[in-house]
């Protein structure tokens, strides 16, 4: 699923949602601090961090599940920070699925219709709908328990979607799931997601499902937002130190700043120069800072710009060559395409890289 | 879940049968001798005269009598009000405790079991004194000009004293269903819309069904063989099974009759905790307890 890819005409434009200074405290312990954001209408934002990061504190102040101890939510410009989870409209798909035990796949489904009031011919007819959507059709009489971990997980799907949310929230709802089926089912998911344009958020410490099934990506940390960008500027333009080493593997190099270069902003990192994009205001000339540079950006070269190093190490890792160089500034890790040309352990290499490929902050 | 006795590589070994039937001996063992043998002696001896002879007298003499029946019925209406009575005052009492600290639940629990940690009989002699002409109550209505009503020697005092110890046989298995219900059922069902009454009447309660029918099973079955607290507190007006027994067997030393007795509450006991799960079975269309 490309980011480019635009959600479709026919969808409803609704599903705005707005965080404003949300805060919340557990136990004694700030576990959200004033988390702002705000969503386009169909959008897919993921909010990714470690356990205890507030990721999942905050999708259960969205959904109401939990009182926010300040700030503001908003869907589409109402305030619902005092609305109680039964009067909001979300539709959440839990890590547990949370299907009824004692209820059939149908009647799980018909729930949130029923607390609607919607009649029961009408009902059956979405229902049915539903569940052909996400390929349950035939299991509507079934109860949870006869069903695997996917069929769950769709049908608690079909279950969020039915009541037309204004929000889907998905709570890690790909975890249960093992690997093979865990990549088909989000496929599945964010396809759904651009047909029917429901604007979703979720919450997962998956760095690689966050990159694969995002619009936009926050990345959280103790309780705030460290980074809130498109999924190709958070893996190539770390904001912070955390940002950096959360997705990833990375090459942190220490420097100072050197002043604009001809694009980016000129470094200095163990008498080299080399360049790189600032995330937010260049810092001042001769500021600490540390530039970061993912192993698949660095181009080694025999000569010219860049950081030059000894070839230390290489590996054949199928999908990539993976090489070694000690620098200077340390040892930088190069991911080279599979068909590059290997170079020789021992050889004398330049690192390179376009600065906007690349970021940099201070230390 | 269904990962009972398995492990992630495959099904666990399961024990071989005789170390099985060894481990559980100890408990076969008593049951069989001082449990099954001396219910057969019991049915055996019902069907005896005095003398010794085959006869259907005993039954004959109880089911003919109103008196007697009455005395059954007074028995199960007693059973089945204790029954209530704890889940009434009970069900709230483990959803309170449900969502506590381990620490706070330990302290809750031991007060639950407080009244099972003192003799019956103190027990009753403590409530006789509380519910008495001169008992706080009684004070406490006098006081504020009321004419205090007959709280001892009716149902009412039995009843009252009955869902004092049962209780905990109510709270525990009802605690240890509400234990294994998801928590995120419920805050599922409110996503969906359902206000929180709507939430407990559609999730909680029907989940927590087989703590519900386990508790109930054990109180009225305990409820309706009780002789100490309604006989301390009942006194001579409150008529039940197991005082019969007692009387007719040390007593009038009729054996027979006191068997005979015994036996009838045994049976309509058992036949209608029987009916009863399998109703409550039926309605879930799967098995919960026995």
């Amino acid at each position: 699923m490309s980011v480019a890819e635009a959600p479709p005409e026919t969808a409803v434009r609704r599903g705005r949602l707005r965080l404003d200074g949300v805060r919340k405290a557990l136990g004694g312990r700030e576990v959200v601090s004033a988390v702002d954001l705000e969503t386009e209408p169909g959008e897919f934002l993921t909010l990714l961090g470690p356990s205890g990061c507030g990721k999942t504190t905050t999708l259960n102040m969205i959904a109401g599940h939990l009182s926010a101890d300040g700030g503001v939510i908003e869907v589409d410009g109402r305030d619902i920070t005092a609305v109680p989870p039964h009067r909001r409209s979300m539709g959440m798909v839990f890590q547990s699925y949370a299907l009824f035990p004692h209820m059939t796949i149908a009647d799980n489904v018909a729930f949130g219709l029923r607390m609607r009031k919607v009649p029961a011919a009408r009902r059956r007819k979405q229902v049915a709908e539903v569940l052909e959507m996400v390929g349950l059709d035939g299991m509507a009489g079934r109860h949870p328990r006869q069903l695997s971990g996917g069929q769950q997980q769709r049908a608690a799907l079909a279950r969020a979607l039915v009541i037309q949310p204004d929000l889907l929230l998905l709570d890690e709802p790909f975890s249960n799931l093992d690997a093979q089926l865990r990549v088909r089912l989000r496929e599945e998911v964010v396809a759904l997601q651009r047909r029917i344009g429901t604007t979703t958020i979720l919450v997962t410490h998956d760095q690689e499902e966050a990159l694969a099934v995002s619009d936009r990506i926050a990345v959280m940390a103790d309780g705030v937002i460290h980074q809130l960008d498109r999924p190709r500027e958070i893996y190539l333009r770390p904001a912070t130190d955390f940002v950096a080493q959360f997705i990833g593997e990375v090459n942190a190099l220490d420097g100072t700043a050197a002043g604009p270069a001809r694009e980016g902003h000129a470094c200095e990192v163990a008498g080299a120069t080399v360049a790189a994009m600032p995330p937010g205001e260049p810092p001042a000339t001769g500021a600490a800072v540390r530039v970061y540079v993912r192993p698949e950006v660095v181009r080694l070269a025999a000569d010219g710009e860049g950081l030059r190093g000894t070839v230390r190490e290489t590996r054949f890792l199928g999908s990539r060559i993976r090489c070694v160089v000690a620098t200077k500034a340390g040892k930088v890790t190069v991911a080279l395409p599979f068909d590059a040309r290997v170079p020789e352990v021992g050889e004398e290499v330049t690192c390179a890289w376009r600065p906007s490929d690349a970021s940099l902050a201070a230390r | 879940m269904a990962a009972v006795g398995r492990l992630a590589g495959g099904t666990l070994k399961r024990p071989r049968w005789r170390t099985g039937l060894l481990l559980a001996l100890p408990a076969i063992a008593i049951f069989a001798l001082l449990f099954v043998a001396p219910l057969f002696t019991l049915v055996a001896n019902s069907f005896r005269t005095q003398a010794g002879a085959f006869t259907f007298s005993n039954y004959a003499r109880f089911l003919g009598d109103p008196f007697y029946r009455d005395v059954l019925w007074n028995t199960l209406k007693v059973a089945a009000l204790t029954t209530i009575g704890c889940l009434l005052v009970g069900y709230p009492f483990a959803l309170y405790m449900r969502g506590r600290s381990a620490r706070a639940r330990n302290w809750l629990a031991l007060l639950l079991l407080s009244p099972l940690l003192i003799s019956m009989v103190i027990r009753a002699y403590g409530w006789l004194v509380v519910l008495g002409p001169n008992g706080p109550i009684a004070a406490v209505l006098t006081w504020l000009g009321l004419t205090p009503p007959q709280l001892l020697y009716n149902d009412t005092a039995v009843l009252i004293g009955m869902v004092h110890v049962m209780l905990a046989y109510m709270v525990l298995p009802l605690m240890g269903s509400l234990d294994r219900i998801d928590p995120t059922l419920v805050p599922a069902a409110k996503g969906l819309g359902a206000p929180g009454w709507t939430c407990f009447w559609r999730i909680t309660l029907p989940l927590s069904a087989p703590g519900m029918l386990a508790g109930a099973m054990i109180v009225f079955s305990l409820t309706a063989s009780s002789f100490v607290t309604p006989a301390i507190l009942g006194g001579p007006k409150v008529k039940l099974m197991p005082y019969f027994v007692y009387t007719q067997a040390t007593t009038t030393l009729d054996w027979p009759y006191a068997a005979a007795i015994g036996f009838v509450l045994v049976v309509v006991t058992t036949g209608l905790l029987l009916g009863y799960s399998r109703l409550l079975r039926r309605g879930r269309g799967e098995v919960v307890f026995g």
